[in-house]
């Protein structure tokens, strides 16, 4: 298919090595999905331009007086390594002129703007079309791009809400809570990808491209379809039980602090009488295996608070890991409750190799997350560091489109390509 | 009855098959994804009790039956289901002997399980040189929790997700049902796509792994990204609803609205809250100052979702364009005009629990229309796909069953 772009360290092997996508996602949702696909090996091409640049470019924490800080904000460069970057302004005719060959040397088309954005473009899917018969077109609008609230706009909190999710958790009796991420997003930007594959496969034995459409909200509410089909059975909506389980006996304990972590917990979880007997020889209570308030699965319900206040008087007195190593130990499952830098310190994924290093002209040197789809054969890494604004320009329009230098320059004259983001934008 | 029996499945996978040995929920959502984009999967479960979500419900009339529990009917459906004791040998053998007439093999077992039922990647492959084999379980297959007993709040516990879930002053939050376990069951979903991409090209298969602990860490937001990089831990703490006032849970008139108002948004939040003169207010006039005056917002924006409905909020939200959603019960999704004009849920019958609203696809690929069927029943195909598969003949299956290996 195409060149490699110039420093591309293309893996042939990789099993997405030769399918290309041209991505006009911005923000999460977007990203995040032809960032699997990108570290499957595929040849991502982020189309940004000096008035609609990616939104998380700008959230970068360093201080608006940082060098060219949108090359540094590590909430986009995590999420678009792998990929190559850029500009064209889709608003002109020229724009959507490259952008159509663009699309004529791709498999996949990727965007994620409100619903009816894309038109506005003249890139709907019989557009694209027109250009590449068999081309798989990926819209990924919050609500969908039909029905009554087509226009109206949604982030990953705002999905989790629509979902049902949110309401159906939280601190019993204190109304909903959100859970710890924007979780529409990479939830919408995982089966998006998936379905990108899906759709690919179907392409390979029958010649036929196809327009999929992932409205970011119902990609949501399968993750809770138990709760939709016990609500046909029970017509209501359960209480949250928060960290607690419909049958197991468990719960989230403080633990002793270690360093300067104050904010240390366990989750201990308990699901049969002889793992329960184990937990109580390794809280050194074994007389409270016979105790008739816990002597089985309905009475520790029954008596899960007096549990509670045992299971924490013990992990009071121990930091978390040691905890969650005592009981998994004796067979009891149990883990410490991370935060982000024990995470990224963490024996496990440090043995695995989980994190990765990164080196960027502009940001310099850090750890990411690696691949999360490991393929034991051909498994995918961080070959290409995140973009910087605009850098593959050269790449993409001499290279793949064909334009000499006096071309490219007339684009930047005309505002159809840039060199760096309208700080104006975003603010 | 099942769509692969009667041929009118067309998903985008209608010509793979799939053993599935999973149970519970990361691997059946993974091969429910799959069965529902049309790949026959044959779902292995244990005689007589069967996935131990049979046994979770909720159940009608909260009695509980394996062939009515909601987890199990929602999380199986388009799958045949077959009885079969892996753990003997001639169970065993009929095992790998499926295994030969599937592309891939998807399994949730800890190493020493698979090590045990000597049902390994290397037990799959020779002979069968094409087949992925895809593992899905919290911890991977190596490692050193690899050998962890994980039920879902330890799956979680140990991606990060739960730590940065909850109020600041409380202990770390579990959302409701089994969010690492999604996590997990889609990005391994994707992942065999990926493995069976290659084999069409290549002839080979591979091993794949996905752990729900990377699957998590891997979508920590802008948290993780933050701290990687700078090092900095002001952005690792639990922030309960709230991001800043802009980005919140706030009590409307009767029940929650969500808003999520970045920097480019304020015009049409303020618009939704007809409160234009917030943008002549020198506390609000840019985000910086905004962040400034968070208490000042906050409170303004506590008055507004106040005196509104969700159903005003939302509608606001619609003409303006603003980020503002209601915080939905499933009454309301059930109810909601949205999804109903866009055909979103689906009803399927079931003989034991009736006809039950669920949840559609979460992609449409309308190039190929797929028709989910119900879950199974407990080794409803045992006749079909052991006659099919395995040539084996009614009486032998008899057999089988007296032996208790079916």
């Amino acid at each position: 298919m195409a060149s490699g772009a110039p420093e591309l360290s293309a893996d042939a092997r990789l099993p997405l090595a030769g399918v290309r996508v041209l991505d006009l996602t911005m923000v999460w949702a977007g990203p995040v999905g032809t960032r699997f696909l990108a570290d499957m090996g595929a040849e991502v091409i982020k189309v940004e331009c000096a008035r609609a640049w990616d939104q998380l470019r700008s959230l970068h924490f360093l201080g608006g007086d940082t060098e060219r800080w949108w090359d540094k904000s590590a909430y986009f460069n995590h999420n678009n390594r792998n990929k190559y970057a850029c500009t064209l302004n889709l608003k002109t005719a020229r724009g959507r002129e490259l952008a159509l060959r663009l699309v004529a040397g791709s498999d996949l088309v990727f965007e994620n703007y409100r619903a009816d954005v894309i038109g506005t473009f003249g890139l709907d899917y019989d557009d694209l079309r027109a250009v590449k018969p068999d081309i798989i077109l990926v819209s990924m609008p919050s609500h969908g791009k039909s029905g009554p609230e087509a226009d109206h706009v949604a982030y990953g909190t705002n999905v989790e809400q629509l979902s049902g999710l949110a309401s159906l958790s939280g601190y019993p009796g204190l109304g909903p809570h959100k859970s710890a991420i924007a979780y529409g997003d990479p939830n919408a930007g995982t089966l998006a990808a998936a379905a990108a594959l899906a759709a690919l496969h179907h392409r390979r034995r029958t010649g036929e491209g196809q327009h999929i459409e992932v409205a970011q909200w119902e990609a949501m509410i399968p993750n809770i379809g138990e709760f939709v089909l016990g609500y046909g059975m029970t017509g209501g909506q359960p209480e949250s039980i928060a960290n607690r389980h419909i049958s197991r006996a468990q719960g989230v304990y403080a633990c002793a602090p270690e360093g300067d972590a104050a904010d240390a917990w366990v989750a201990v979880s308990v699901g049969s009488d002889d793992a329960f007997a184990a937990l109580c020889r390794t809280i050194g209570r074994p007389e409270l295996a016979r105790d008739e308030r816990f002597a089985d699965v309905v009475s520790r319900h029954h008596h899960h608070d007096a549990l509670d206040e045992i299971i924490g008087a013990w992990t009071a007195g121990r930091t978390h890991r040691d905890a969650a190593a005592a009981l998994q130990a004796a067979g009891v499952a149990a883990a410490p409750v991370l935060r982000i830098p024990e995470l990224m310190a963490d024996e496990h994924l440090q043995a695995r190799g989980f994190w990765e290093s990164v080196t960027h002209a502009i940001a310099g040197t850090w750890e990411m997350e690696g691949v999360v789809w490991r393929l034991g054969r051909t498994p995918g890494h961080v070959r290409v560091p995140p973009p910087c604004y605009a850098e593959h320009n050269g790449w993409v329009l001499h290279d793949l489109l064909g334009l000499d230098d006096a071309a490219v320059a007339a684009l930047e004259r005309d505002g159809i390509i840039s060199s760096a983001p309208d700080l104006r934008i975003h603010a | 009855m099942n769509s692969h029996h009667d041929g009118t499945a067309r998903g985008p996978l209608a010509h793979l098959r799939v053993l599935d040995l999973t149970s519970d929920v990361a691997g059946p959502w993974c091969t429910k994804l799959l069965a529902d984009y049309g790949a026959d999967v044959i779902k292995v479960e244990r005689p007589r009790t069967g996935d131990p979500s049979r046994a979770h419900g909720a159940f009608p009339g909260g009695v509980p039956h394996r062939e009515k529990s909601a987890l199990y009917l929602w999380l199986n459906t388009s799958k045949r289901s077959v009885t079969l004791d892996v753990a003997t040998a001639t169970g065993r053998a009929m095992l790998l002997a499926l295994a030969v007439r599937c592309d891939a093999v998807v399994h949730d077992w800890r190493p020493s399980e698979a090590a045990r039922l000597r049902l390994r990647y290397g037990d799959f492959a020779p002979g069968h040189e094409a087949v992925v084999v895809t593992s899905v379980t919290a911890f991977g297959q190596g490692g050193p929790y690899a050998e962890w007993q994980a039920p879902p709040i330890v799956a979680l516990a140990a991606g990060g997700q739960h730590y940065m879930a909850g109020d600041p002053d409380r202990e770390p939050l579990q959302s409701a049902g089994y969010q690492a376990l999604y996590q997990a069951g889609a990005n391994a979903f994707g992942a065999t796509l990926a493995a069976l991409w290659a084999v069409a090209a290549t002839g080979a298969g591979q091993a794949v792994e996905v752990a729900a602990m990377e699957a998590q860490a891997a979508v920590l937001e802008l948290f993780l990204p933050d701290y990687a990089y700078r090092k900095s831990q002001a952005l690792s703490k639990r922030r309960g609803n709230f991001a800043s006032a802009a980005v919140g849970i706030y009590p409307a008139a009767d029940g929650y609205i969500g808003i999520h108002a970045m920097p480019k948004n304020w015009p049409q939040l303020l618009e939704a809250m007809d409160a234009g003169w917030m943008a002549d207010d020198e506390r609000f006039v840019d985000n910086r100052a905004r962040l400034r005056h968070d208490d000042e917002l906050s409170a303004e924006l506590y008055n507004w979702a106040a005196s509104v409905t969700k159903r005003e909020a939302y509608e606001r939200a619609g003409e303006t364009r603003a980020p503002i959603a209601p915080v939905n019960t499933i009454g309301d999704l059930l109810q909601s005009e949205h999804l109903r004009a866009r055909g979103f849920f689906r009803e399927l019958d079931h003989p034991f629990a009736g006809r039950l609203t669920y949840p559609g696809a979460p992609a449409r690929m309308p190039a190929t229309p797929a028709a989910p069927s119900r879950a199974p029943m407990l080794g409803e195909h045992n006749v079909e796909v052991y006659g099919e598969l395995l040539g084996l003949a009614p009486a032998d299956l008899v057999r089988l069953a007296a032996a208790g290996v079916v």
